[in-house]
Parts: structure tokens; sequence; C-alpha cells
């Protein structure tokens, strides 16, 4: 550890108790030396008070409510949450709705992966894999601002159907983008399988057990590159996935790389579904007319998000106009215990990629609080410190680092 | 405005350093900005970089709604700034608190209440400079609300170091 | 394009809920239902959920917890488990009622350790103590938010927040 402290930190000088500090930190790791030794993530930075929200306000104004819980994956809550009020309705909304529903479901995960793949290159000090990713993600951005309007929280959704079509001239366009990012991609998949700094810094790192991982009720791609082949969409078949043919990617090394591939590889399958909904793409109407008063009940949906599994319960008491209850699970929450399990043992050099691994859809690496075991001092470290000491450290240790990972 | 504030403005608007703080939004506008900095919106060769640290940044922009949690840490770091320092709200709830509102204020009778956790926009907490409306504004408007702001500042329209 | 309304097949779920009801009696209570293919609401009494929790992870391989939901109904707390059994691949809510006046239920995190942050969330929100926790602190909230103020309560007022802007 260096001993001059920048500036912008505190340094508080501390016995071996746990501190309590005023400071709103979002993590707080306990490392000696150089190896992490437990972490704890401190979440509810970002708690907005959604459900007491959701509840007093009507379904319809939910519906635009909780498109903002998550800017990334929008459409996935959305459309979840239009899925649980329909199925409280007891309706089915016309064929051609539920495909392009799930059209932007797919579009949605390609932009997803494709920012995760920038965030995660930044991370690792790796920029231009950062911009080459982001201008491709553009792509994607015009697709979905095309067919609705906005590139960001698109309101595709609504309670009976989706609340836009797609022409034709939209569909050979989409099929060009498809055609465009798959030779990209292909691109820079085969780079990083083949660049070794990249490797070094990602296998055999931040691993999660596959009994770890299913026991600590992971999901998503963190689960998936854990060797375990579980998938919403194959598991729990919703709109018009158990016909689209796919295949669910996991793969077994339970480290970093595993989780880098499987969204590389998610990509591909998207791409392919995308081309699928497409070509088969029904005709008739996009919308049904839904009644405006919902019956008693309750309904439990659950939707492959980016992230992993997204869960809406939604209970109506018959009577008024706005919920009774609505219970959202974001994926981020069912991954935090296992970015614990997998910092401990690592070197804080791999924190923020590891931390990164899980996609979280929270500021998380702003403020982390390290407390040093041996000295017994607490530094507030930001993320920019962060970032610049993995650079240094890495510059520094990358050589016998990797020999040691890749005797694994 | 006297010369030395124009040489300084002048200095300050050749490449303003942006400090980004995340209030407790759904994250929308932050990848928005960030986008901004990508090479098809590209700021940088307008000399605007994107730094970590309060006390070399002169420009501060805020995505998101003032959540209770961290209203203080926004102050303080709006505090670590020097002067000459300005700041930019990205996104409806900078602006108002959007669509969560404005949980301090009670609200008359038929209008849905803000939020028990958010305080509104963050003009609620500190002076803002430049605001930049949106659900979230697109890269675009991003650029053309700093572009706004270093226009204001080069006309001394902004009088911070007097 | 598959009709599900007509064409759903529930044979399997109403056999596991009979298998409960076969296994645990009178514990299982009648307002249990099938509710479509692949969801099952299981009201247990309130002493039972952990031995049916139990159950359903050694015999359907139930171990991945979705979420825990828990309600306000105004009289009482309603506390739901989401549970997914693998084997079946049926998503099962365990549900049951407790008081308001002594909200405190026994912990599943050892029976189901992907609990933990739930029953967190759940405390934070309405205040219902799960004994046997091993870290059961607040998960959301701010850490300045008044002791004994639940915001998901249905007397849950704005002002008791106690949130001002100085």
């Amino acid at each position: 550890m260096s001993n001059d402290i920048p500036e912008d930190e505190i340094l508080i000088p501390l016995g071996p108790q746990h501190p309590a500090l005023k400071e709103p930190i979002n993590f707080m790791i306990r490392a000696e030396g150089e190896i992490v030794v437990d972490a704890q993530p401190r979440i509810g930075y970002v708690h907005r008070g959604i459900e007491r929200l959701a509840m007093e306000r009507t379904y319809l104004k939910t519906a635009y409510l909780v498109e903002r819980v998550c800017g990334i994956c929008s459409a996935a809550h959305q459309g979840t949450y239009c899925m649980t009020v329909e199925e409280l309705l007891d309706m089915e909304i016309p064929p051609r709705g539920e495909y392009i529903r799930t059209l932007v479901w797919e579009l949605e995960r390609l932009h997803s992966h494709s920012l995760w793949l920038g965030v995660a290159g930044h991370e690792i000090g790796f920029d231009t894999l950062f911009m080459y990713t982001w201008r491709d993600r553009e792509l994607v951005m015009d697709i979905l601002e095309m067919l609705s309007g906005n590139r960001v929280n698109y309101g595709m959704n609504k309670i009976g159907g989706v609340r836009y079509d797609v022409t034709d001239e939209m569909k050979n366009k989409i099929l060009k983008a498809m055609d465009l990012l798959e030779k990209r991609f292909k691109d820079y998949k085969k780079k990083l399988s083949e660049e070794p700094t990249v490797l070094g810094r990602l296998v055999n790192v931040g691993i999660l057990k596959k009994s770890t991982a299913i026991k600590l009720s992971a999901v998503g791609p963190t689960l998936r590159a854990s060797g375990v082949k579980a998938d919403i969409r194959k598991d729990d078949p919703y709109g018009i996935y158990d016909e689209i043919p796919f295949e669910v990617i996991s793969y077994d090394s339970c480290d970093l790389a595993a989780r880098v591939f499987v969204r590389i590889d998610e990509f591909f399958e998207s791409i392919k579904m995308i081309r699928w909904i497409l070509n088969n793409l029904p005709d008739g109407p996009v919308y049904k007319r839904a009644p405006i008063r919902i019956p008693q009940g309750e309904a439990i949906c659950r939707n492959e998000a980016p992230r992993g599994e997204l869960m809406y319960y939604i209970k109506s008491d018959g009577k008024s106009n706005h919920p009774e209850r609505v219970k959202i699970r974001t994926p981020t929450l069912a991954n935090i215990l296992s970015i614990g399990e997998m910092l401990k043992g690592s070197y804080l050099a791999d924190v923020p990629i590891i931390v990164a691994g899980i996609d979280p859809c929270i500021s998380c690496m702003d403020r982390v609080m390290v407390v040093h075991e041996d000295t017994g001092k607490a530094e507030i470290w930001t993320d920019e410190k962060f970032r610049d000491y993995s650079r240094k450290w890495y510059k520094k240790n990358l050589k016998w680092v990797v020999e040691e990972r890749w005797k694994k | 405005m006297s010369v030395k504030s124009k040489l300084i403005s002048w200095a300050r608007i050749r490449s303003p350093w942006i400090l980004h703080f995340n209030t407790g939004g759904c994250n929308g506008c932050d990848i928005e900005l960030l986008a901004a900095v990508t090479p098809r919106f590209d700021v940088e060769r307008l000399g605007v970089t994107v730094k970590g640290s309060p006390r070399h940044s002169d420009i501060l922009v805020v995505t998101g709604p003032v959540t209770r949690q961290t209203r203080k840490r926004l102050i303080r770091i709006y505090n670590q700034m020097p002067e000459p320092k300005f700041v930019v709200a990205v996104g409806t709830c900078a602006c108002s608190g959007g669509i969560f509102g404005d949980g301090t204020k009670s609200c008359p009778v038929g209008v849905h209440l803000g939020s028990y956790c958010t305080m509104g926009g963050i003009d609620n907490v500190i002076p803002v400079d430049v605001y930049i409306p949106g659900c979230p504004p697109k890269p675009e408007a991003i650029v053309d609300g700093i572009l706004k702001l270093i226009e204001k500042i080069k006309k001394g329209e902004v009088k911070k170091d007097e | 394009m598959s009709d599900d309304k007509v064409v759903q097949n529930i044979e399997t779920e109403k056999q596991l809920l009979n298998e409960l009801k076969e296994k645990f009696g009178d514990k299982i209570l009648d307002s249990s239902y099938v509710k479509r293919h692949r969801r099952v609401f299981v009201d247990v009494k309130n002493n039972a959920y952990r031995d049916v929790i139990t159950y359903m992870r050694d015999n359907w391989d139930a171990i991945h917890i979705t979420t825990i939901t828990g309600m306000d109904t105004g009289e009482s707390f309603i506390l739901m488990y989401h549970i997914f059994a693998k084997k079946h691949k049926v998503v099962f809510t365990v549900r049951f009622t407790i008081p308001r006046d002594n909200p405190v239920v026994k912990t599943i995190t050892d029976i189901l350790p992907g609990a933990n942050l739930y029953e967190r969330e759940v405390y934070d929100m309405f205040g219902i103590k799960f004994e046997g926790h091993p870290n059961l602190k607040r998960l959301l909230l701010p850490e300045d938010w008044p002791e004994g103020v639940y915001p998901l309560r249905k007397d849950f007022k704005r002002e008791m927040g106690g949130m001002k802007n100085e």
C-alpha cells in the first residue's frame, strides 16, 4: 500500500473492530495485504420506494413507473408487469403483439450484453473494447429508437399488447443490422479468446463453484457460467419462448472468463432469435383492449432479463383501480450473495472486474471502504482509485499471476 | 467581466473537466451520458474529459433524483469542488424528481405523492446552471446542454468568481 | 401458436399439491390451489412452513428461492415464499399468516441460504423479525431512517419517515 493518500480520500486509523462510518458506502472490504478476506456489499443506495409508489398509483401509471426501475432492462420490467396484469385479467394478447414484445426483449439483451462487454473492457483497462462495443451498440439503439421513438425507456408495452407495429421496411433494416453485429462480435470473441493479457485477467478469477451458485440462488449469466443450465425461457416459458428454437448457454469453468463468454454466446443466440421472430411474424393486430377493472386475484410472472431472473408478484383486490401489492425482485439482488463468495480470497486488484462480472444494476463500486486488517487502517476508495490501482498492480504483477492461474 | 475573469473563463472552457454523480437514478441517463463520450457523439473532441475527483473538476453533472441516502454526499461533493464550478442536471429526475416526485412536499388531493425516499430535483439541494430534461435525454441533447453551459461561461453570464 | 388457456395440463401440479396434503394433513389449508401450469399456492399453518420447505427441498430439488413477499392486510401480515422446484419445474408459493402484534418468525436461511437478503428486505419494509438470521440488519432503507417506521405497512404515512430538506 502506498503511504501517500490522495486528497479526496479519508484515512481513519481504527482498531480491529468493525467501523460504523456515517459515509454512504456501497461496499465494505476487509483486506490482508493484497488479498480480500471478506466483502460485504451495502445496497440501498438507489432505493426509491417503488413498491410503495406502485401500490398508490393506478395500474396504468404503474406501467410507466416500473420501466424506470432500471434503465438498462426497462422493457423486461415493463413487459413482465404487463404480462402479470394480463394474467390477472386472464387475457391473451394477439400473437403479433407477443412476437413484437419478445423482439424488444431480445434486442434489449443485445444492447445490455454489449454495454456490459464495453464496461468490462473498461474495468480491465481494455478501453478499445469499450469504444468498439459501444459503437456497435449504437446499431441496436438505432433500431430501438426506430421501433419505439426512444433509445432508453422505450414504452413499447401496454396492458393488452404493444404500442407500435413493425413495418416491412423496419424488418429489413433490423435484419441487416443483425448481420453486421454478428460479424463484428464474432471478431471480438475471436480476439478475446486469443489475447493473453485479457485472458490473464479473466481465467480462474472470481471463482463461484457450481454448488455455491445453486445454494445461494444465483441467477442469469452468473449462474450459467458456473455450469448450471438454468434459463427461465426454457424452464418456465412465457410469451412465445416455447416456440422459438434456441440454446441455453452455459460454461463450466465458473470463472470470469466463463461469464464473458456466456454473454457473448447469448448475444449470438439473441441474434438468431430476432431473425426467427422477424421471419415468422404473424399478421394481425398488436394490441387488444384490456378491461379497466382488474378482477380479484394474484399472479406471478418471471422473466429472463439480461441479468437474470426477474419476478413480479401482483395482487389485486378487485375493487380499486390500483394494485393491492406489487412485489418486484430484480436479478442483481439475487446475485449479491454470490459476489461476497467470489471476492473472498481474490486480489484487491481484481475486485472491480469481479463485481462487474455479475453485471450489477447499481452504481456498486462508487465508494468502497477498504479495511486493512494487518494495519488496522480504513480507507475509502473510489472506483477511479480502484481502477488505477488495478492497472498499476497488473503492470507490475501480470506475469506471475497469470502463471499461477494457468497452473490451477 | 474583468480581464482576469475572462482569461480564467477561457482557460476553463478550453477543456472542462466533468465529474459525474448519480444520486440514485435508474442508470438510463448515465448510459446516455457515457454514450456521449463514445466515438459516435464524442465530447472529447470538444475538450471535455470525464474525471473522477471533485477537487479537479469544473462541471458537476448529476443524474437521478435526490434520494435521502445521497443528499449529504451530493452537498459534500459540491462543496469540495473549487470555484468556479457549474452544475448540470441531466434527466427529468435531476430536474424535478421526475416520476418519483418529491417526498418532502405534500400534494393536493388527487395528485400522487412523491416517494418516501426521494426529495425531488437536485436544485432543492444545490444551485443548478443548466437543466437537460428528458427521460433520458439523448446523447445529442446532453452534448447540446454542455455546449450551452460553455456558451454561458464564455459570455460571462455565470458570475462565479467575482 | 400454443393456446395456454384451454389446453393447460395441470395434472402434475394437482398431484404435487395432493402429495403435500397427504404428507402434512391439516397443516395444508384448504385455500391452497393450483393457479395455472407451473404455479401452485400452498397455504400452510404458520408452524408448518419450515417442514414444508424442507420437504420440498429434499424431494423436489426445490433449492432456488426467488424471493419472499411480505404483505399487510391491515389485520395481519402475510409471508409468501416463492420457491422453484427444479424436479417438476413448478413455482411453489408457500404462504402463511402471522399476527400483527407479534411479527416474529423463524428464519429459513439454514434450509435455503439464498433467503438471506430477502428476509432482511422484509424486515426492513415490514418490521417482521426473523429469529436465527445470521445478520438481520437493515437492507434498503437509509441509515438515518427512524426506527420502528416500516414503509410498506398499511398505516405508513410520509411524515413518519421524517424527511426534511435542511
